[in-house]
């Protein structure tokens, strides 16, 4: 199946390329969203469209890096205007056998990859929407 | 589109000789043994081999295995017929059949037998009184034609094409047309056209059933009217405010008359542009912004922003709504089944079996209600004695139009003429004159209406928001050209502006949807509830035809339900109860829908126990919701509202019915999250109505943007009471609270941005408050902020998740630069 | 995505022209019958969109499949095919749930316009 790779850093990442909508150069400047769990970078005007920006690497409790993010991935969500900031796009690539991540299972992550000898880790988009959603609720 | 026949062929032979043989094992067997399960079986060989040869146009096989279908069929339900005479005559018929069908083997034509049909024809009189029935025989040839006879086959892949059949068969000349000839294994079919006559006694033309079938395809539901186009208009030109000068700032700007002297920086920065509209703060002298119209203009804009909500009851809207459209009465424990309709149909003429046809249809529209008259009736009906195909039905039923019409939507070869509500008494309104714009738009609706996805709607609408948003900038780039250039482009994009503005018009019309939509599903509701309650309720609807943007209805679908339920559930008595207060043991819960103006009016009435003011402020006080004072203070109307609070709630005990889902609190979020406004009122012992007032369109909402730190906010300005100034160092303190003068009394200050967690850069010395209606418990408060910016009219764009999950936010907007702001529920961040 | 029919006929000459001319129409014939037994099994195997039923079959009529299959799925879509003469069967037929009829012989696109209509494409 064929997956749009990104990465965070040097660290690769791939969603199918069914969820996902597009991918677009951030704003100068999000609208801040009151009150929203740090993760949430704010809210863009994307063409009419008020579109959620959120950054992946808190996401998936990643450790802060150097470089600055500089690609919003938006996903196809129906209605759900969510982005995913990322470090960079890389492109489209056909990913097969996706075998079980090591370490902690993360709804966000459907397992990892072989990509021209390197690893990817496959998001999958349903857990990316629930661990948004995750972030909003509060833990018990 | 003409099937290849050809191509059937191979296994016509093979399968009709299989069903022939079996034939003949039957009949043997039949003379040692007559089983019905072996008078069947020769039934169905019979009954396939017509079968096969009338789709492969071979009317002589198609013939003769139709009489011997017949004449098995008439000796099925008595046996002792079959007396040795038949049977030989079956058995010279199977042979006969064999014999044609090795015709068609070897490619000739099947002769047709004359004499063993009319033997058979005979037989079958005298076993059932009448004649064989007609068979019907496809147009199409498919064998290799040898002679030319018919002289009109137009040329063919191979040499030795020939037309085939030229009315041969002797019966009745059908004008056939269009019968495909082709070689079985040759180039695709030369076309005779009138060349097979022989498929005789049924020609009707093949052109008009197709025609038939797609002409009534269009049919639909509900009605997409272009009522509300009027209003719709001025709400939509507000999408762009600030850049595009538009309503929202010549509604504030415009006359300059008493208080507006007052704050003259105020009301003319607002109507010149959007953002930075007011003075910086610090020129402004210290003063009391208390009353709105010194902060937004004379009173006189100042009532173009706020509709005056209040319905004449007298307009002829709300009273042609109520007069032209009879209640929808349902009663909800099956008594009565609704208003009565009239219902007119037409079979279409190209149908073959009309009376099947309609006996369909009336099995279709019996579903719905009650059948009251049917023409012609039913025994006519299916014996096909329709004449001209005109069917008239009346029936009761709650479905309403659209659902008669639903009903009747999936059924081939039938047109709706009309649908109308026969109403028992004519309405006294009936006349008045005023009536035919509705009139016509619904009548006309159900021929010209098509079916459009929400979706493509919402894509509709934020692609003409881009158009605004995309007109605008232009607009603001043509002011950076030098002089000379700019008028052409301005023209150009005041063309554009002006078209945008239409289209935008047409499309919010276009989302016009009835509110049926949703009411429709309350009876059930009522029903069900009912049953669990053991209550009898009567449901009443009326006006459930009024149209609202489609997404304002998708949200009320819950709220609707949820104060269904709360009538049926706190609203309304036991039986018991009522019987003792001298009401009657059936409550009654109303739903009426009315325009007023651009707004939309939906009262929820039921005839229960009425609320219970004292007790609400008692629960409210224990809860820590309101003070004392506040309670003591509060009117009836305000106490009401107290229910809509979290936890605060007069029934006695949650039932599993209303303590689930959405709550009061939550149903006037959503109202107001819509634009719109929720009332309650009650008496006790009388009932309850709970009053929606709703925007027709997708909320355009009027706000006041206020900016703290780098960020910009809205405030709805129907919830700001004013605006005053004050050194903050100065004022007096409560604990952590610092209490701001305001009229009378002191009110809590709570910073914007500790509120919302957000970085301020306040200046020293005097900063702005706002002061903010608060709600039924909280009381009036005061927000801190770095700057007023000035007001604007917006459409307001519901929160997708996750942002919906967010409390004290109520929606989100762009403005004219681009800009998303959210607009914020004030007494929920306070509160949450 | 295609619309899934179930074709129940016991000729196989009628199955496969009812199969051509589905496919001419953009429909996925996802399975066929030859008897009326055969026909309830696949139904509840196959969970058609719509399906095809002759009325006169071995074993079990359609009439009677009709009926078993309305019982098992009230929303299932069944077409009687019948033929003319056949007005009192395909009545019977529509008591027992069938949705419309298509008449013998068959004419591709009358069978697609009915077919279409009672699915809510046309």
């Amino acid at each position: 199946m064929r997956h749009v790779i990104f990465r965070v850093e040097k660290e690769r990442y791939g969603l199918p390329l069914s969820a996902v909508r597009e991918v677009v150069v951030p704003p100068e400047r999000y609208t801040r969203v009151p009150r929203a769990p740090s993760a949430i970078t704010g809210v863009m005007n994307l063409r009419g469209r008020v579109v959620t920006v959120v950054e992946l690497r808190q996401l998936l409790h990643l450790p802060e890096g150097p470089t600055p993010l500089c690609r919003v991935v938006l996903l196809d969500r129906g209605r759900r205007d969510l982005g995913l900031l990322v470090t960079d796009v890389d492109g489209i690539e056909a990913v097969e056998r996706v075998s079980a991540a090591p370490g902690k299972v993360m709804p966000a992550v459907r397992g990892v990859a072989r990509l021209g000898g390197l690893g990817v880790t496959v998001l999958d988009p349903e857990g990316l929407d629930a661990a948004v959603v995750a972030l909003f609720t509060p833990s018990k | 589109m003409t099937m290849d026949m050809s191509r059937y062929l191979g296994l016509f032979i093979s399968e009709a000789t299989e069903h022939l043989e079996a034939l003949g094992r039957d009949l043997v067997e039949l003379e040692r043994e007559a089983t019905a399960s072996t008078v069947d079986s020769m039934f169905r060989h019979a009954h396939s081999v017509k079968g096969m040869a009338s789709s492969m146009g071979f009317e002589p096989i198609a013939m003769l295995a139709h009489r011997v279908e017949d004449l098995v069929d008439a000796v099925r339900g008595d046996r002792k017929l079959l007396d040795r005479d038949l049977v030989d005559l079956l058995l010279n018929a199977a042979d006969t059949l064999t014999a044609q069908v090795r015709a068609v083997a070897a490619s000739r034509e099947p002769e047709q037998a004359e004499p063993l049909l009319e033997q058979l024809s005979v037989r079958v009189r005298a076993l059932t009184g009448h004649a064989p029935g007609v068979t019907r025989v496809a147009q199409v040839t498919v064998l290799k034609p040898a002679d030319a006879s018919a002289g009109a086959a137009s040329g063919s892949g191979d040499g030795t094409s020939r037309a085939v059949g030229d009315g041969a068969a002797g019966d009745s000349a059908g004008g056939g047309s269009g019968a495909s000839v082709s070689g079985p294994g040759g180039a695709a079919g030369a076309t005779a056209s009138g060349a097979s006559g022989g498929a005789a006694a049924d020609a009707t033309g093949s052109g008009a059933s197709g025609a038939g079938a797609s002409g009534s395809a269009s049919g639909t539901s509900g009605s997409a009217g272009g009522t509300a186009t009027g209003s719709a208009a001025s709400g939509g030109s507000s999408g762009t405010p600030g850049s595009v000068t538009s309503s929202g700032a010549s509604g504030t700007s415009g006359t300059d008359s008493g208080a507006n002297r007052e704050a003259p920086g105020a009301s003319g920065a607002a109507g010149a542009s959007a953002l930075a509209v007011l003075p910086p703060a610090s020129l402004m002298p210290p003063r009391d912004l208390s009353s709105p119209e010194a902060l937004y203009g004379a009173p006189t804009g100042q009532s173009l922003v706020r509709v005056p909500p209040e319905v004449d009851p007298s307009s002829p809207v709300s009273a042609l709504a109520a007069g032209l459209k009879a209640a929808a009465t349902v009663g909800v424990d099956g008594r009565g089944s609704g208003p009565r309709w009239s219902v007119r149909l037409r079979i279409s003429p190209s149908c073959q079996v009309p009376g099947v046809r309609a006996f369909l249809v009336h099995k279709r529209l019996s579903t719905l209600g009650t059948l009251v008259d049917l023409r012609p009736p039913l025994e006519e009906l299916k014996a096909g004695r329709i004449p001209d195909g005109y069917i008239q039905v009346d029936l009761e039923t709650a479905v309403g139009e659209a659902g008669i019409q639903t009903a009747l939507r999936n059924v081939a070869e039938v047109e709706v003429v009309s649908v109308s509500q026969a109403v028992p008494e004519p309405p006294i309104i009936a006349v008045a004159p005023p009536t035919s714009d509705s009139a016509r738009a619904s009548a006309d609706a159900g021929s010209r209406t098509v079916r459009v996805r929400t979706e493509l709607l919402d894509y509709f609408l934020d692609t003409v928001g881009e158009l605004m948003l995309a007109t605008a900038r232009l607009r603001e780039v043509g002011k950076e050209l030098p002089e000379n250039t700019r008028p052409a482009l301005e023209e150009g994009v005041y063309r554009l502006h002006t078209l945008v503005k239409d289209l935008h018009d047409k499309v919010m019309s276009a989302r016009m949807t009835p509110l049926s939509l949703i009411t429709d599903r309350l009876p059930r509701a009522a029903r069900d509830l009912a049953r669990r309650k053991e209550r009898e309720v009567e449901l009443v609807i009326t006006g459930a035809e009024i149209e609202l943007d489609r997404a304002i209805l998708d949200e009320l679908a819950d709220p609707l339900l949820h104060l269904l339920r709360n009538c049926i559930d706190h609203g309304l008595e036991s039986p018991e109860e009522r019987l003792a207060a001298r009401k009657s043991v059936r409550g009654r819960v109303l739903v009426t829908v009315r325009r007023a103006r651009d707004r939309v009016i939906i009262d929820i009435e039921d005839d229960g126990r009425g609320m219970d003011p004292a007790r609400l402020k008692a629960s409210a006080l224990k809860r820590g919701l309101i003070t004392e004072e506040a309670a003591a203070r509060m009117a009836d109307r305000d106490a009401f509202l107290l229910s809509c609070l979290p936890g605060v709630s007069t029934a006695k005990e949650l039932t599993d019915i209303s303590g689930r889902g959405v709550g009061m609190d939550a149903v006037k979020r959503v109202v107001e999250s819509v634009g719109g406004t929720l009332e309650i009122d009650s008496e006790r012992g009388r009932g309850t109505v709970f009053t929606l007032r709703l925007p027709l369109t997708v909320a355009v909402v009027h706000l006041l943007l206020v900016q703290v730190g780098e960020e910009v906010f809205g405030l709805p300005i129907a919830k700001v009471v004013g605006a005053t100034e004050a050194d903050p160092e100065l004022l007096s303190r409560s604990r952590e609270t610092a209490l701001l003068p305001h009229g009378n009394g002191l009110l809590p200050v709570h910073p914007l941005e500790v509120l919302l967690g957000v970085p301020a850069t306040p200046r020293p010395g005097f900063r702005p408050f706002v002061v903010m209606e608060g709600d039924a418990g909280t009381g009036k408060v005061a927000l801190a902020v770095d700057r007023l910016l000035g007001q604007e009219e917006v459409v307001l764009k519901p929160l997708s998740r996750p942002l919906d999950l967010l409390p004290g936010l109520s929606g989100v907007t762009i403005l004219g630069n681009g800009r998303p702001v959210f607009i914020l529920d004030v007494p929920r961040l306070l509160t949450a | 995505m295609a619309k899934r029919v179930l074709v129940v006929d016991d000729a196989i000459f009628m199955r496969n022209m009812i199969k051509d001319i589905f496919a001419s129409g953009g429909f996925e014939v996802v399975g066929e019958a030859a008897n009326g037994l055969e026909a309830v099994e696949k139904f509840k195997e196959l969970k058609p969109d719509l399906t095809t039923m002759d009325i006169v079959m071995p074993f079990k009529s359609g009439i009677e499949a009709t009926r078993e299959i309305i019982k098992a799925d009230s929303s299932a879509v069944v077409i009687m095919c019948s033929a003319l003469g056949q007005e009192s069967l395909v009545m019977e037929a529509i008591e027992a749930g069938a949705s419309d009829f298509i008449v013998k012989p068959f004419r591709a696109e009358d069978v697609l316009a009915v077919v279409k209509k009672v699915l809510g494409e046309a």
